[in-house]
């Protein structure tokens, strides 16, 4: 759908070249809701406006549906434009004009329809985002959230096959936030329109994102499936990010946990999150764990969880307290062989596992 | 009161108001009709609307240094020295430079670039966002202009015109001086070389009241068509 081919942008300033962007190379497939996520001034912004040509590349190209567009320019760009879907953070809507004037606007600059299919357009789109009964009124007269509706019911008048969301829901409220993320997720089902969105919460991505893309000053360092760079994050930027909303797995845990105990992450998906493991493992395997960190729960459907357990010692190794335990070499035999034990287990089951400690 | 009833000046005051009133009204229609424009290529090409092509943004350059130089030139002179410079101009278009005719050129091209530079300021002043919006739904520039930047300036734009009409008003008065016609000729024939203070007092006090009248009237319009 989108193909972003070494993509590179260069500011010149007065102190010299700044590289908001450098190398960035992404695959967007048609129907996905890609997120791109990176702390402010990481280049998401830049990367977002370069996708419709608000602002040119300095090296690269960006190829939509397998044409190259990076060299558009007038009637082509618009015709592109036309296209492609824009929301904003602030809305951007006309103060001046009523909701329906406002959804009408791009209808009549792309000047396709007549002006009766333009009214029953602007019908649909309203009506798709819950607004129908607000059309007369002004922008002014509505809360952010309805004002965002009227920015997202804008951007799909002209049925565009790519929604391009600037911190859609950065300017709104908790509450706000979620009825807009819902609406979003609704038309990517609905309308099987990709969605390219840039925030710089990780909850927003948690929430509706199918892939996400992390910057961090101009570079991209990670990207995949969303569960998998959540549940096995490889770049400290990530982490960082993920830490934002309590998911950083490792903190804490490794130099705070009992010496002599073992730590094992344990991560699952799918048909395997079904299963009722930690019982089960307990009875076949005759350890006891504590759990350290967690995170389970459902995202886009998909039932996952991420356990980092402690391996108790065995009764006779913690009973002067685990603090003072020996080393794992002072381990009793039998610890280690449970231990053993517990991993075949794992293995067998097809359970994601790393030993930490 | 019968002093006033009995006040020999009231047809010639009723002349001069109602050629002040035509002077104004047809200066401040060719004023709209060249500053509206004039604004929007300084808007265009000014430095906030620059393009990243650098062949295009020295163009631009050129075009707003050009008009701006001439915009300050204009409004840099005093309005009654204009008004005697521009008298072969004057002669040449209207083809006098007397009277209620030879009033108006010079009008508009003294309060044409004042009203320029308040429609560049309020463009400006048109959220950025708008502009962007409009980009990245594929408008052209005119389309932008006429569909989102207007609309939103709107309410500014009447409130400019409003002072600008306050202005001419004013600057008509002026013209008496070298034979313009309307209230300020009066003022200057009666109030000045005759020294009939009565007459000049009424003309200052019609002046007043047609000033208070166009705010007025500018203010509701402003009013009914803000939506904030």
């Amino acid at each position: 759908m989108i193909r972003i081919d070494h993509i590179g942008k260069t500011y010149r300033t007065p102190q010299g070249e700044f590289h908001a962007l450098r190398e960035i190379t992404l695959e967007i497939a048609r129907g996905d809701i890609f997120g791109i996520i990176g702390r402010s001034g990481a280049g998401k912004s830049t990367l977002l406006r370069i996708l419709n040509l608000l602002e040119r590349p300095t090296q690269g190209r960006v190829l939509i549906e397998d044409q190259d567009v990076t060299a558009f320019e007038g009637e082509p760009l618009r015709r592109l434009r036309q296209r492609i879907g824009f929301v904003f953070q602030h809305f951007n809507l006309l103060n001046s004009r009523t909701v329906y004037d406002n959804v009408r606007l791009p209808l009549r600059v792309a000047g396709e329809l007549s002006s009766a299919d333009e009214k029953r357009r602007v019908g649909e789109v309203l009506d798709l985002v819950g607004l129908t009964d607000q059309a007369q009124k002004y922008p002014r007269q509505l809360s952010g959230g309805q004002q965002q509706r009227v920015g997202i019911a804008r951007a799909l008048a002209n049925r565009p096959s790519v929604l391009l969301c600037d911190e859609a829901t950065s300017a709104l409220d908790p509450e706000t936030t979620q009825s807009i993320l819902r609406l979003l997720t609704d038309i990517n089902r609905q309308l099987g329109l990709t969605i390219v969105l840039i925030t710089h919460g990780m909850d927003v991505i948690r929430a509706i994102a199918d892939r996400v893309a992390i910057l961090d000053h101009g570079h991209l360092v990670e990207t995949g499936k969303v569960l998998d760079v959540f549940l096995n994050p490889q770049h400290a930027t990530t982490r960082s990010l993920l830490a934002d909303i309590g998911l950083d797995a490792e903190s804490g845990v490794l130099s705070n946990g009992a010496s002599g105990a073992r730590v094992v992450r344990l991560t699952y998906q799918g048909e395997t999150a079904e299963l009722p493991v930690l019982s089960q493992l307990t009875r076949e395997c005759g350890v006891d764990f504590s759990i350290l960190v967690g995170s389970v729960g459902h995202l886009k459907g998909t039932r996952y969880g991420q356990l980092t357990l402690e391996i108790q010692p065995s009764d006779n190794a913690s009973s002067n307290g685990g603090a003072s335990a020996g080393s794992p070499s002072d381990e009793s035999p039998s610890d280690e062989s449970r231990f053993q034990r517990l991993l075949a287990s794992l293995n067998r089951r097809g359970l994601h596992f790393e030993v930490l400690r | 009161m019968d002093a006033l009833l009995n006040f020999e000046y009231w047809p010639e005051i009723g002349t001069g108001t109602v050629d002040t009133l035509i002077m104004t009204g047809v200066a401040l229609l060719f004023t709209v009709l060249i500053g509206l424009p004039l604004g929007v290529a300084l808007f265009l090409t000014g430095p906030q609307h620059r393009s990243p092509q650098v062949r295009l943004a020295r163009l631009q350059a050129a075009v707003y240094a050009v008009l701006s130089f001439m915009v300050n030139v204009l409004r840099s002179v005093p309005f009654l020295i204009l008004l005697i410079l521009l008298i072969p101009t004057t002669r040449w278009i209207v083809g006098t430079s007397l009277g209620v005719q030879g009033s108006i050129p010079p009008l508009v091209i003294g309060i044409a670039p004042f009203f320029a530079r308040l429609v560049e300021t309020l463009l400006r002043e048109v959220d950025h966002g708008v502009f962007e919006a409009c980009r990245s739904m594929g408008a052209t520039t005119r389309q932008t202009i006429f569909w989102a930047l207007f609309p939103e300036a709107l309410p500014g734009l009447l409130s400019a015109i409003t002072v600008t009409a306050i202005a001419l008003i004013g600057y008509s008065a002026m013209s008496g001086v070298i034979g313009g016609g309307g209230l300020g000729d009066l003022a200057v024939r009666y109030g000045y070389q005759r020294f009939n203070t009565a007459v000049m007092i009424v003309t200052v006090a019609i002046l007043v009241v047609l000033v208070q009248l166009v705010q007025m009237l500018g203010d509701r319009f402003v009013r009914r068509l803000s939506h904030r």
